[in-house]
């Protein structure tokens, strides 16, 4: 559905995007992650067609963006960062005229309208003011603008930012709800969001794509996923030059002491369970073991490694 | 075309769903109706050899709330949509830039339209109360209101740019000022240094308050009528590439 070749858009000597490659499948939930300025809203920009590209090619449904403008909108359903709406509107009027502009008519429209209305839960206030809504019912309203002319792939740019737990959540069902029937591209920040709903994930940072892969992938093959904790009554500085001296132990770090107990964190390579050997070790010192545990790599543990600037 | 009427019929009733465009609407009638006063008042007091139209349009106020109009009709038109980032959502649903442009602008030129009905009823009020000829021509009626039209035209798309090039509406309105007042006293030039250089027929020819005289007086120029609607052509044209390259630059 979204094909993004070597993608580079340039501001003056600026790069926001700088030769960056993904795809996403039809029917795919993609999560577009990477810190504030990484690029993702330039990106998801050209993909709309607001932006042209500096260089590189952007398709949706295989339609080059760039020469097929006003088809390859009409494939999308856009729901801008912010969320410009018009205030002085009424949540139905306003849906009416996206969708009259989006070629809507008539009775087709009509049904439409009901239907985004219904789907979006905006029922009770459709006759309301836009400037009376609160920042749930907007971002709901935006939605229901993405969703009125049925297009196959739905752009979400942070469409949970700024809202109350209780709005993300209802915002989060309905958007994994249309991931059965549509494609989306999700950018946001939110790593549980991207865990619960995403069927893929896209990194990006400085305007390159870091990683692009399933959450479970991603998350297997992250070097922190080998993190080992510890508690061992026993000396700590010679605790810590034993457990150093196993092979595949990348470092040892003494957390804390509770009474006679040290707590110890341990970095491993990645791939590799040193539990057994760590277990062993303590029985040979006569250290009495109380606790043993790897911890299992977060989204968010992935996340921080690519892109952590230190 | 059809992209083009939707946009033109929102804009349209967005000058009326407001007290802005009503307050506009009663503004200029007071004011014309002034005028009509002031200029049969005038023919009351001192025999002048010209008729009530000329009268009424040579009023000296005429000018200040004239030019005063166009900004204040037009500055919201794009600075209004970049500022509030419905620019975005026009432009990434299946809109042409130009669709939105025209569309804009003709809605604009409508309300304008609409601005001066009272004004055109209150010039037939003088017939149908004294049952008398009225004391000018269908020419000079016909003509300044058809001057009305053209500069419109031309003064409503150099506000659409000035509104296109900014997401401020006061830059956008001081720029459509300055624009038109330096587009008037260009016409005050030959005034001011007589017509013994070259260029003083370019002058002449584009000169606000010399067309208003002559069309006042049912003189229509047809090179007047090409320079309004040519020029309004122009700036529009530039207002979509204006639209355009600050969309592809930022």
């Amino acid at each position: 559905m979204i094909k993004v070749d070597n993608l580079t858009k340039r501001f003056g000597r600026h790069s926001a995007v700088s030769g960056a490659s993904f795809e996403a499948a039809d029917g795919e939930v993609v999560g577009f992650l990477g810190p504030n300025g990484a690029g993702k809203t330039t990106t998801i920009r050209i993909l709309t067609g607001f932006l042209p590209a500096t260089s590189g090619t952007a398709t949706v449904d295989g339609l080059d963006v760039a020469e097929h403008p006003l088809e390859t909108r009409r494939r999308i359903g856009y729901l801008p960062e912010s969320v410009p709406l018009y205030r002085d509107m009424r949540i139905r009027e306003y849906l009416r005229f996206r969708g009259h502009i989006k070629g809507l008519r008539g009775d087709f429209l009509r049904r439409r309208m009901d239907e985004v209305i219904d789907r979006c839960g905006l029922g009770d206030v459709r006759r309301k003011m836009i400037k009376t809504l609160s920042k749930g019912f907007r971002q709901r309203v935006g939605l229901a603008d993405a969703l009125i002319h049925d297009p196959p792939l739905l752009i979400l740019d942070e469409p949970t930012n700024g809202l109350d737990p209780n709005q993300i959540r209802s915002i989060r069902n309905l958007v994994k709800e249309l991931g059965e029937s549509h494609t989306i591209l999700l950018s946001t920040h939110i790593l549980s969001e991207v865990e619960m709903i995403c069927d893929k994930i896209v990194i990006i940072d400085g305007g390159t794509v870091l990683a692009s892969d399933t959450p479970s992938n991603l998350v297997s093959t992250m070097r922190s996923a080998g993190r080992i904790s510890i508690e061992v009554k026993a000396d700590p500085e010679r605790a810590q030059e034993k457990m150093s001296a196993l092979d595949q132990v990348k470092k040892v770090i003494h957390e804390r002491n509770r009474g006679n107990w040290g707590e110890f964190s341990i970095l491993v390579e990645s791939g590799t369970d040193t539990r057994e050997r760590l277990a062993n070790l303590a029985r040979e010192e006569g250290w009495p073991l109380r606790s043993l545990h790897r911890h299992a790599a977060t989204l968010e543990d992935v996340f921080v490694e690519l892109t952590r600037k230190d | 075309m059809g992209t083009l009427l939707i946009i033109l019929r929102k804009e349209f009733r967005g000058f009326f769903q407001s007290p802005f465009g009503w307050i506009l609407l009663s503004l200029i009638t007071v004011m014309q109706g002034w005028s009509v006063s002031s200029a049969m008042k005038a023919l009351q007091d001192a025999p002048i050899p010209e008729s009530l139209v000329y009268i009424v349009f040579h009023m000296p106020q005429f000018w200040f709330y004239f030019l005063a109009l166009f900004p204040l009709i037009t500055m919201r038109l794009f600075a209004e949509e970049e500022r509030a980032g419905t620019l975005e959502t026009l432009l990434t649903a299946p809109v042409q830039t130009a669709q939105l442009v025209l569309g804009k602008y003709l809605a604009t030129l409508c309300f304008y339209l609409v601005l001066w009905i009272p004004s055109f009823l209150q010039f037939q009020i003088f017939g149908l109360l004294t049952d008398l000829d009225p004391p000018f021509s269908t020419g000079s009626l016909g003509g300044v209101f058809l001057l009305i039209v053209l500069m419109g035209s031309l003064f409503i798309a150099i506000g659409t740019f000035a509104s296109s090039l900014t997401s401020s509406q006061i830059i956008a309105g001081v720029i459509t000022v300055g624009l038109l007042f330096i587009h008037y006293f260009l016409g005050y030039i030959t005034v001011i240094y007589g017509d013994q250089f070259p260029a003083a027929s370019l002058f002449h020819h584009i000169s606000a308050s010399e067309h208003l005289r002559d069309f006042s007086r049912g003189l229509i120029s047809s090179s007047t009528i090409i320079y309004y609607l040519s020029a309004a052509a122009f700036v529009l044209f530039m207002t979509h590439h204006a639209l355009n390259y600050r969309r592809w630059k930022s």
